[in-house]
């Protein structure tokens, strides 16, 4: 297949229709049938005198969709470009309606199926040439004398141009799996299709094109009594009915027995048959330079030349992929959908199987009747033929979700692992609420390794950091820290995190675990925009971070060595259970918390020696679920959830964060000049009884739904739920429904408000 | 594949003239992965001594690689690699190897250390299996 300037032969890694297996048995619907050397599934079914798909023309040439069938397993293959060996399953589509689906037996989401894995190679030429006939290979020849390395893709062969890409990149499905070829140029020489028949009884069997026909004629089936419509094949010697095709007649099992035609004073003539042979001529195969976009395509050959359309068709099918008729195409024209891409969207004709390789000179020619002007073709998009999603997704990846070092340790525990902000997190240990209840009476664990992590440093530290945050900055003192919102030019929260004072010019700084990597590159831009010297090292990571939280958290933390835990919003660098950890004392959970955070390589070390120390204090670790419902109660806001893309400090109610008084900082503008504007969208929080409504649940108030929840939680201690949510229309209700329920708009904190006990 | 073992050593962000001049102490072979002008990891480096008072010197845990052969480097990690590896040896290469972002320290031989965080290491593995 890859030809380069100075090699002497095309070859393909393809097993071919041509070049298959010698002979012996596939097996079609349950029955085995026998192939002989040089067979298609198709020919060899026909030889069978079985029908590949459910009827209507037969191409053999892999333009349409009227040879579809299930080939061990994967279905929608072409029949007729399938290559047949002893053993092979081949299913029939159902003539009605869609082959089924693969089931998917394996209910845990967070498990990817097993599937079928494709392999990918990836190659580079100077020029791809797609088609292996006699204008492939002369482009093919004048590229080579130019030196140029080339690429030829015959579909012949076995390689099948699925896709063009911006780069270029050709993507080819070969036997061997799939081939992404990039390439400076690329040449279509893929010819012409021949035109299928548009008239009642299309749909029959037994109908083929002249080309098809020549192919079973060299195979050495027996076509039957066979007539030949319009221009037969060289030398056949078939009876030619002459006339306009008016229609095809068939028998009980859906066969053709008669074609026909009419004179042209309108005078019809019958012709009893068993095989109509179709010359209509032929329309360009142009479907990948269509969907090459601005790719430097050259098209050469019968692909490249402007053919006269069909006679617009009158009656029968159009689209045999989708079913679409005549009648269908004048209801949607009668609606107003008078262009082709509009006809296509509103009847489905060019959307199915072939893509408009049988349907798209007929649909053409047909709106060129009623506007007298042709139209273009409509839009080609990948892919050009139906490949598996393995096939789709060769050489592809999804996005890789992190572990943190703690990761074995909670499926030992338990954890039922789910994706959050990019890491693979607990959701919970099997009892959210039992979690919760340690949290509030006793001491848990959590796991907040996923917590972005800076470390930055300079002699421009406190400058940059007064100008990239809301709040004060120099005031904090070394071994202090104070919450922060990230603000955006629009003053709009893009994240939130602490700000940890290390020494007189170094500070670590925390973001939330899904903001992390934004905030990393937001911080850097602006350092590099203000030209200020401050250094950064991201150490999200490089730490882990364990959270020890609850009324014994201090009493934990003094068994496992700290004697003196920092007081709140304080932090220490000290030996917890023998690992060094930077110790932070803040709270999101609403009791006193501290977040130790250290080497990944003693997180195991730390995270064992903890819930050992802490056995007889009724010590549990607690999930996403359980610190969720915490944070709630606080009414903490989780910047990503309860906030919007443009929310405010204020519309967060968080104006307490944002100190207008400072010469400058982010946002300041914008928020100085929205400041007298009313505001009509404010996160409120809310309370009612009974369980929690789902989050993203309506809120309604007099009939109209004037905002949503962004966070719920049913209360084990208060007993009852309580929930943040947006209101979007003024004044804002103090009475709303929720769920169908009445519920109350409330101040927040819901627990603890003078946060006693986070400082206790 | 072999396996991804742990790499120690010391993470620097420096002004970048300094980490030009800078001078580690550590194991017998320190492996310096300049990741950017002004950040470098030294791979089994214990110490070091740089001349930049505002310097983040820190040890580092976070991160996971191992020693490829050429033949290695070439079945397991090309095929994977969908942007442009530097020509020049040794370099650093930075990007995603299947889809995971990974650095590549391309040595003169034709091997390579593959590197990429810990974080990211069964992820890789699975992925490179």
């Amino acid at each position: 297949m890859t030809e380069g300037p100075t090699s002497a032969t095309t070859a393909s890694t393809a097993a071919t229709a041509a070049d298959g297996a010698k002979s012996g048995r596939i097996v079609v619907d349950g029955h085995p049938i026998p192939f002989e050397p040089g067979d298609s599934v198709a020919i060899a079914m026909l030889r069978a005198g079985e029908t590949p798909g459910s009827g209507g023309t037969l191409c053999l040439a892999g333009d349409c969709g009227n040879c579809l069938v299930q080939v061990d397993g994967v279905a929608y293959v072409r029949s007729c470009q399938a290559s047949p060996r002893p053993g092979l399953v081949v299913e029939r589509h159902p003539p009605v309606d869609m082959p089924p689906l693969p089931v998917v037996t394996d209910p845990d989401l967070g498990v990817p199926p097993p599937g079928r894995v494709v392999a990918v190679r990836r190659i580079e030429t100077d020029l791809v040439v797609i088609g292996g006939g006699s204008s492939g290979k002369a482009a093919r020849a004048r590229a080579k004398r130019a030196g140029r390395d080339v690429v030829l893709l015959d579909a012949a062969a076995g390689d099948e141009v699925v896709a063009i890409y911006g780069g270029p990149m050709v993507v080819v499905r070969t036997p061997s799996g799939m081939l992404h070829v990039g390439a400076r140029q690329i040449v279509v020489a893929t010819g012409a299709a021949e035109i299928h028949p548009v008239s009642p009884g299309n749909e029959l069997a037994g109908l083929l094109t002249a080309r098809a026909a020549e192919r079973l004629h060299a195979a050495g089936l027996d076509l039957g009594t066979t007539v030949a419509v319009g221009t037969p094949p060289k030398g056949s010697r078939y009876e030619i009915v002459s006339g306009r095709l008016v229609r095809f007649e068939g028998d009980q099992s859906r066969r053709v027995r008669a074609v026909v035609t009419a004179d042209e004073a309108g005078e019809e003539t019958t012709t009893l048959c068993q095989t109509v042979v179709l010359g209509l001529g032929r329309a360009p195969r142009d479907m990948l330079a269509r969907m090459a976009g601005d790719a430097p395509v050259s098209v050469v050959g019968s692909a490249a030349r402007d053919i006269p359309l069909p006679p617009p068709p009158t009656e029968g099918v159009v689209c045999p992929c989708s079913g679409t008729t005549v009648e269908d195409l004048e209801g949607a024209w009668d609606r107003g959908f008078q262009e082709l891409e509009l006809i296509k969207r509103a009847t489905l004709a060019g959307v199915g199987t072939c893509q408009g390789g049988a349907c798209l000179p007929h649909l053409r020619s047909w709106i060129a009747a009623r506007t007298d002007a042709v139209p273009e073709p409509f839009t080609a998009r990948p892919a050009s033929r139906q490949i598996t999603l393995a096939e789709a997704s060769a050489g592809t990846y999804i996005d890789a979700f992190r572990r943190t070092s703690l990761h074995d340790e909670h499926l030992a525990l338990g954890g039922r692992m789910d994706r959050f902000g990019g890491w693979w997190r607990p959701w919970h240990y099997g009892d959210h609420v039992a979690e919760y209840w340690a949290v509030r009476e006793a001491v848990s664990l959590g796991d907040v390794s996923t917590l972005g992590k800076l470390v930055v440093s300079g002699p421009d530290v406190v400058e940059f950091l007064e100008r990239l945050y809301p709040c004060n900055v120099v005031d904090i003192k070394a071994g202090r820290s104070r919450y922060a919102l990230l603000l955006n030019e629009r003053g709009h929260v893009i994240d939130d995190g602490m700000i940890l004072r290390d020494g007189e010019t170094r500070f670590v700084l925390s973001f939330t675990s899904g903001g992390a990597a934004n905030a990393e590159m937001w911080v850097r831009d602006w350092i590099e925009t203000w030209g200020l010297q401050v250094h950064v090292l991201d150490q999200t990571m490089s730490l882990a971070a364990i959270n020890v939280t609850g009324p014994l958290a201090r009493l934990l933390l003094q068994r496992a060595g700290l004697a003196d835990p920092p007081r709140f919003l304080g932090h220490v660098h000290a030996d917890v259970a023998g690992v060094p950890c930077h110790v932070m004392r803040l709270s999101f959970t609403g009791e006193a918390a501290f977040e130790l955070h250290h080497p990944i390589n003693g997180s195991v070390e730390l995270w064992r020696a903890l819930m050992e120390l802490g056995q007889d204090l009724g010590i549990r670790p607690h999930g996403l679920k359980a610190l969720f419902g915490l944070r709630l109660e606080k009414g903490h806001v989780i910047v990503g959830m309860d906030s919007e893309m443009d929310s405010t400090p204020r519309r967060l109610g968080m104006d307490w964060a944002v100190r207008m008084e400072k010469p400058f900082f982010i946002g300041k503008p914008a928020l100085a000049r929205t400041a007298p504007l009313p505001d009509h969208r404010r996160l409120f929080g809310f309370t009612m009884p009974g369980d929690a409504p789902t989050e993203g649940s309506p809120i309604s108030s007099g009939g109209e739904i004037v905002g949503h929840v962004t966070g719920s939680w049913a209360s084990p201690l208060l007993g009852h739920a309580v929930m943040l949510g947006w209101l979007k229309r003024t004044p804002f209700p103090e009475r709303v429904e929720i769920d169908g329920r009445e519920a109350v708009v409330a101040s927040t904190p819901f627990y603890d408000p003078e946060g006693l006990r986070a400082r206790a | 594949m072999r396996a991804l073992e742990p790499l120690h050593g010391l993470r620097v962000v420096a002004d970048p003239a300094a980490l030009d001049r800078v001078s580690w102490r550590g194991d017998l072979d320190v492996t310096v992965l300049r990741v950017a002008p002004d950040e470098a990891f030294a791979i089994g480096a214990r110490s070091v001594e740089i001349d930049d008072t505002y310097a983040i010197v820190e040890e580092e845990a976070g991160f996971v690689g191992a020693w490829l052969t050429a033949e290695e480097f070439e079945a397991s990690i090309l095929p994977r690699i969908e942007w442009p590896l530097p020509e020049e040896r040794p370099s650093i290469a930075q990007g995603s190897i299947a889809g995971v972002p990974s650095k590549l320290w391309l040595r003169t031989t034709g091997g390579a250390l593959l590197v990429t965080q810990a974080a990211y290491a069964d992820e890789l593995a699975g992925r490179l299996r």
